[in-house]
C-alpha cells in the first residue's frame, strides 16, 4: 500500500508516478508531487518509480513565485 | 545601555495619535540637510484613492520631486510606509514596510517590500509614512521613539561600517532590556559603493539572542539611503496586541485571521513546508522544468542544482519558527547559526546568515556556476552585510561571467580575476570589491546597463550580443526566473513598472506548465488581474506569500484555481474588518488599478513609463547562441515546425535561431498591444484620460503630464 495524501491505495511493481496520477479523478492537473518528502515533477511522472509504502503528497502549485 | 557616539541635533516631541482603523492618520517627513523634523496630516481622499504603503509613499514620492530630479539630488526621497493592516500580529504576513525613491538604477520610481518590524513600529509610533529627503554632510541616525513620543536626529560617529554591526549595536543601545522593541533600518558600505544597494530591516530573535534582518533589495534603495549620508533609522515600540490598529470590527478580523492562520499551520506541513525550508523548495522545482537560471539565464536547468535546494538547506538552517513579523505562521524567515566566513572581514567568525532564500540561491548559485550551497550562504551573509541586493549581484556577476567566458573581457580587464562560471573564490572577491568599491567590483557595482555601455566603450564588446545576454529591464537587474518558454511571464518581467522583478506576475506555471491561457487575450486578462492584485498586498502592509503558497485543499475545484479566490475573499474580509471600508473581492483589484496606474504614470514623469521602456533582452525570450539553441534543440525544431509551419530542412542552426527570434520578438510586441488594452492604455502603453478619469486619479498635474504625451482622451 502507499498512502496518497489522506488516503491509502494499492501498490504494484513498477507503479510509476503517471500511474498514481491516472487513479485520481484531478490527477492531470498536478505538476510536481512529493514522494518521501523529494519533489518529483511533471517531466519525472512517467519513469518515476514509487516503491511501496511510500507517502505521497499532491502539491498544488500553480501561481506562486 | 552600550555607549554610542551619538550626538543628538535635533529633537521633536509630539503627541502620539490613537491609530483608528489601521491609520494613525499622519506621516513623518525628515530632511537631513535642513535638520528639520515635521509631521503632516493624512486626508481622508489620501486613504480612499492611495489606501497606505507603496500608495502613500508613491503620493509622498510625487510631491516631493520634479520630472528633473536624480537620484543622488536632496530632494528625492525615501518613504517608508506599512499599510492600514500592517501590524496585526495574528494574521499571517502583517508585517510588510514598502520603500520608494527614484532609483539610481532606473532613474524612475522604484518599490521594494520587506519584512521586519520597522513598518508597523513606525504605525504604532504614529506613522502611517516617513519621508527622508535632503542630503546630509555628516553621518545621521535618525530614532522614532514611539514609547517616549520623541523624534531625534543623531550625528552618529564611531558606528560599524557594515549593516550587520550597525544594526547589532543599535539595538543594543537604544533597546535596554525590551530588545525586541527596536527595529533599525540600516545599509552598508557597498550601498555607497554601488549602484544596487539595499536596506536592511531588522527584528531582535529572543531564542537566538540576535539581531535578525530582511531586505528592501530591489533598485538601489540602500545607494540612495547611504548618499543621503544616514546611518541607520530605529524605531522603537513595545506594544503589539490584535487591538493595536483599532479595527474597525475587531471580532471579524479575529474570526478571519484564526482562520487563516489554522489553514496554513494545517496544509503548509503537507504541502511545501516553508515553516521549515523557506522557499528553497523551489530549487528543484525550477530546475526540474528547465527554469532554474544557469549561467546567466543561458540555461535552465543544472545536473548539481540538487546540492543547492531544499535537501541541502533543511539540515543547514537553524530549526525553529521564523516569522519575519510576530505571529505570522508562515514563518518562512529561516537562517544559517555559527556560520564561518572562509573570507572577508568576518573571515573565521561565528556569524548568522539570514537566508538565502531562492533568489540568492538562484542569483548568486546556479546563474553563476556555483552549486555549494556554502559558498551561497557566504555571499548572502556578504551582500546583506555590505548593504547590496542578491538578486542584482547575482544577475550582475552572471553577466560578466559570460562576458569574461566570450572574451569581452579578460583577467587585465579584471584585475586578475578568473571569472569563469563556476569559480567561488572570484565571486565571493568580486563581492568583497564591491563591497569596498575597489577594483573590478567597482565596475560590477553599476550594474548590468551600464556595464554594457562600458564593454562596448572601453572593450569593444559587440553591442547587439550583449545587449543580448545583459539582463536588465529599465536598468534594473532580472530576478530568478528563466521566460524563454513562457510568452506571459516575459510580459510580467517586461512590462513590470518597476523592471522584471517577479512581485508583480509569476505566470510561468499557469502559462507553460499548465497552459491555462493560450491566446494574447488570456494572458493579457492574467497581466491585468495578477499584477493588480498583488500590489494590493504592499498597499495593505502585507506578504504575498500567504495568499498562494499555501493553496486550500478545495481550491482546485474553484472556478478560478489560479486566484486563489478563498484567500481573497479572506483578504476582502480583513480589510473591511480593520479599515471599515466594506469590499469584496472585485473591490481589491478596483482599489489597486488606482495605484497602479499612478505609479505607471509617475515612470512618464521621469521620462520613462512608454512602451519602449517595456523592451526586454532576447536572452529573456529565446535562446541567443546557437550553444543554447542546440542545448534544446528538439524543442526549439519541433516548435518551429509543429507551432510556426516553418519548413527548417537543411537550415543551419544560425539561421534557426534568427526565425525563432523573429517569430518570438512579434509575440512579445502582440502581447504588449493585448496588455496595454487591457489596462486603458493607448498603444504607447499611457493611461488613457478616460481611464484616469474613472480610476479618480485625474489630478490636474496628472491629465497636464498626460497631455504633454499626446494623450487627450
Amino acid at each position: 500500500m502507499i498512502r496518497l495524501d489522506d488516503d491509502q491505495i494499492p501498490w504494484h511493481d513498477g507503479m510509476t508516478v503517471a500511474d498514481v496520477l491516472a487513479s485520481v479523478p484531478d490527477g492531470r492537473q498536478y505538476a510536481v508531487i512529493t514522494v518521501n518528502g523529494r519533489y518529483v515533477s511533471r517531466p519525472a511522472f512517467e519513469h518515476y518509480l514509487i516503491p511501496d509504502n511510500a507517502e505521497i503528497r499532491l502539491i498544488p502549485m500553480i501561481a506562486g513565485g | 545601555m552600550k555607549a554610542l557616539n551619538l550626538n543628538e541635533i535635533k529633537t521633536l516631541e509630539y503627541k502620539r495619535p490613537e491609530i483608528d482603523r489601521g491609520y494613525a492618520n499622519q506621516t513623518l517627513y525628515v530632511n537631513v540637510s535642513e535638520t528639520d523634523i515635521a509631521i503632516k496630516p493624512v486626508s481622508e481622499d489620501m486613504k480612499q484613492t492611495f489606501v497606505g504603503g507603496k500608495g502613500f509613499d508613491l503620493w509622498l514620492l510625487w510631491q516631493a520631486v520634479s520630472a528633473e530630479t536624480g537620484w543622488q539630488d536632496p530632494e528625492n526621497t525615501i518613504c517608508i510606509a506599512s499599510g492600514p493592516m500592517g501590524g496585526t500580529p495574528s494574521y499571517p504576513g502583517s508585517g510588510k514596510s514598502i520603500v520608494t525613491a527614484i532609483s539610481p538604477l532606473t532613474g524612475s520610481v522604484i518599490d521594494s517590500n520587506v519584512g521586519g518590524y520597522f513598518g508597523p513600529y513606525l504605525k504604532f509610533s504614529g506613522f502611517d509614512a516617513m519621508e527622508i529627503q535632503g542630503n546630509a554632510d555628516k553621518e545621521i541616525v535618525i530614532y522614532i521613539d514611539g514609547v517616549e513620543e520623541k523624534i531625534t536626529m543623531f550625528e552618529a560617529a564611531d558606528l560599524p561600517q557594515d549593516s550587520y554591526g550597525i544594526s547589532s549595536q543599535l539595538t543594543s543601545h537604544f533597546g535596554g532590556d525590551k530588545l525586541r522593541g527596536i527595529s533599525v533600518v540600516s545599509t552598508g558600505p557597498g550601498a555607497k559603493h554601488t549602484l544596487m544597494g539595499c536596506l536592511n530591516f531588522t527584528w531582535y530573535d529572543p531564542k537566538r539572542k540576535h539581531v535578525r534582518y530582511k531586505q528592501a533589495g530591489r533598485g538601489g534603495l540602500g545607494t540612495v539611503f547611504a548618499h543621503k549620508n544616514v546611518k541607520a533609522i530605529v524605531a522603537r515600540w513595545e506594544n503589539v496586541t490584535m487591538d493595536g490598529n483599532k479595527p474597525a470590527d475587531k471580532d471579524a478580523m479575529k474570526t478571519v485571521a484564526k482562520s487563516y492562520s489554522k489553514e496554513i499551520v494545517t496544509l503548509d506541513p503537507k504541502q511545501n513546508e516553508m515553516a521549515k525550508i523557506g522557499t528553497t523548495h523551489l530549487v528543484p522545482i525550477m530546475n526540474d522544468f528547465d527554469l532554474l537560471p544557469t549561467h546567466n539565464f543561458k540555461f535552465g536547468q543544472h545536473k548539481m542544482a540538487g546540492l543547492i535546494g531544499k535537501e541541502a538547506y533543511k539540515d543547514i538552517f537553524d530549526p525553529g519558527f521564523d516569522g519575519c513579523w510576530m505571529g505570522c505562521t508562515v514563518a518562512c524567515s529561516h537562517g544559517i547559526k555559527n556560520f564561518i566566513p572562509l573570507t572577508g572581514p568576518y573571515k573565521g567568525q561565528h556569524v548568522f546568515v539570514d537566508g538565502p532564500e531562492y533568489e540568492t540561491i538562484a542569483g548568486c548559485g546556479s546563474n553563476l556556476g556555483i552549486f555549494d550551497p556554502y559558498t551561497i550562504a557566504e555571499l548572502n551573509f556578504y551582500c546583506d552585510a555590505y548593504g547590496m541586493d542578491t538578486i542584482s549581484v547575482g544577475t550582475s556577476i552572471g553577466f560578466v561571467m559570460e562576458c569574461f567566458e566570450n572574451g569581452v573581457i579578460n583577467e587585465t580587464d579584471t584585475g586578475g580575476l578568473d571569472l569563469k562560471f563556476g569559480n567561488r573564490d572570484a565571486a565571493l572577491e568580486t563581492v568583497h570589491q564591491m563591497g569596498r568599491g575597489e577594483g573590478f567590483g567597482a565596475v560590477v557595482g553599476q550594474g548590468v546597463r551600464n556595464m554594457k555601455a562600458q564593454f562596448v566603450a572601453k572593450y569593444g564588446g559587440d553591442e547587439a550580443f550583449l545587449n543580448d545576454i545583459g539582463m536588465e529591464s529599465k536598468g534594473l537587474e532580472f530576478s530568478e526566473y528563466m521566460t524563454k518558454e513562457s510568452l506571459a511571464q516575459q510580459g510580467g518581467y517586461g512590462m513590470a513598472l518597476k523592471g522584471p522583478q517577479h512581485d508583480e506576475a509569476w505566470l510561468i506555471f499557469l502559462d507553460m506548465v499548465h497552459n491555462y491561457m493560450p491566446t494574447f487575450e488570456q494572458k493579457a486578462e492574467a497581466l491585468h488581474w495578477f499584477p493588480m492584485f498583488r500590489t494590493w498586498f504592499g498597499l495593505c502592509g502585507l506578504c504575498k506569500l500567504p495568499w498562494n503558497d499555501i493553496v486550500p485543499e478545495d481550491n482546485k475545484d474553484s472556478e478560478e484555481p489560479a486566484k486563489v479566490m478563498k484567500h481573497v475573499d479572506w483578504y476582502a474580509q480583513y480589510f473591511s474588518a480593520v479599515t471599515g471600508r466594506k469590499a469584496e473581492p472585485d473591490d481589491l483589484i478596483a482599489i489597486s488599478e488606482k495605484v497602479y496606474n499612478f505609479q505607471r504614470i509617475f515612470n512618464l514623469k521621469m521620462g520613462f513609463g512608454t512602451r519602449e521602456h517595456d523592451a526586454i533582452p532576447y536572452r529573456a525570450m529565446g535562446p541567443v547562441t546557437e550553444e543554447e539553441y542546440e542545448s534544446r534543440q528538439e524543442r526549439y525544431d519541433g516548435q518551429l515546425k509543429d507551432e510556426h509551419g516553418e519548413d527548417i530542412e537543411g537550415k543551419s542552426t544560425a539561421e534557426k535561431v534568427a526565425t525563432l527570434r523573429k517569430l518570438r520578438e512579434e509575440k512579445y510586441e502582440t502581447l504588449k498591444d493585448a496588455v496595454y488594452a487591457r489596462r486603458g492604455w493607448t498603444p504607447e502603453g499611457i493611461p488613457t484620460l478616460s481611464t484616469v478619469k474613472r480610476l479618480g486619479i485625474d489630478f490636474p498635474d496628472v491629465v497636464e503630464l498626460l497631455a504633454q504625451n499626446g494623450v487627450t482622451a
